[in-house]
């Protein structure tokens, strides 16, 4: 919770989740249709770690 | 491996894992009333322009308003019935979360976490997105009276969404 496009200064996965949420707009079939992005949060954390300790956005 | 190691390759949030299992059936049980269920069927609304010439707007229930603006009511226990205009043009330091039903520290150090209003403003500026309305709009996601909430909040930002800010689409992000 409270993460839904990624992690802190994580730009890229931030404009990434937001892009392909927007896609869903051509793609999209039907009322309620879910997409999985193939997005690890363990992953992210990772990432979200080393961005905080070099202090700089990706 | 190191004990350490080991210790780490095992964390549930390492590998992927919920950490509780079946939590939301139990929130589910616990708080049955401010569930909103809708039996319905709701037909896909498809876009009528290219998203290049469409206007953009984004509505959160993660409760991010203007420093300048009143705050949220984060601990009356049936919730908050109004909802904030937050400038599409703002930015992180213009912005501030009054929540307690998340974890929002993440967000604190970064909006965008929760609230894309940086990412949006770049996609609007290098023409992906045709533009963004002049406002977002943010309310408190925590409710009890869902009925109340859909006939007040929801009711209120939908008509400001459609007549106030002509958008053409909306993103809409739970928190």
């Amino acid at each position: 919770m409270g993460h839904h496009f990624g992690a802190p200064f994580h730009s890229t996965l931030q404009r990434r989740v937001v892009t392909e949420a927007l896609q869903l707009l051509r793609i999209a079939e039907a009322s309620g249709t879910i997409v999985t992005l193939p997005i690890k949060w363990a992953d992210v954390r990772r990432e979200a770690k080393l961005l905080t300790e070099q202090g700089k956005r990706l | 491996m190191t004990e350490a190691a080991e210790s780490l390759k095992q964390d549930p949030r390492e590998i992927g894992q919920q950490l509780r299992p079946g939590l939301w059936q139990t929130i589910n049980q616990r708080y049955p009333s401010s569930m909103i269920t809708k039996a319905d069927y709701v037909p896909l609304a498809r876009l009528m322009k290219p998203l290049n010439e469409a206007r953009l707007t984004l509505v959160s229930s993660c409760g991010v308003h203007m420093k300048s603006d009143r705050p949220m009511d984060v601990c009356h226990p049936f919730g908050e019935f109004t909802f904030r205009r937050v400038p599409s043009g703002a930015k992180h330091s213009d912005l501030i979360i009054h929540q307690l039903k998340y974890p929002h520290d993440d967000a604190d150090l970064d909006i965008n976490v929760i609230f894309p209003i940086e990412r949006l403003q770049e996609l609007a500026a290098e023409g992906m997105i045709g533009g963004l309305t002049r406002n977002f709009f943010s309310f408190i996601g925590y409710n009890m009276d869902p009925e109340r909430f859909e006939q007040t909040v929801a009711a209120d930002i939908a008509c400001a969404v459609c007549e106030d800010e002509q958008a053409d689409v909306a993103l809409l992000v739970p928190a």
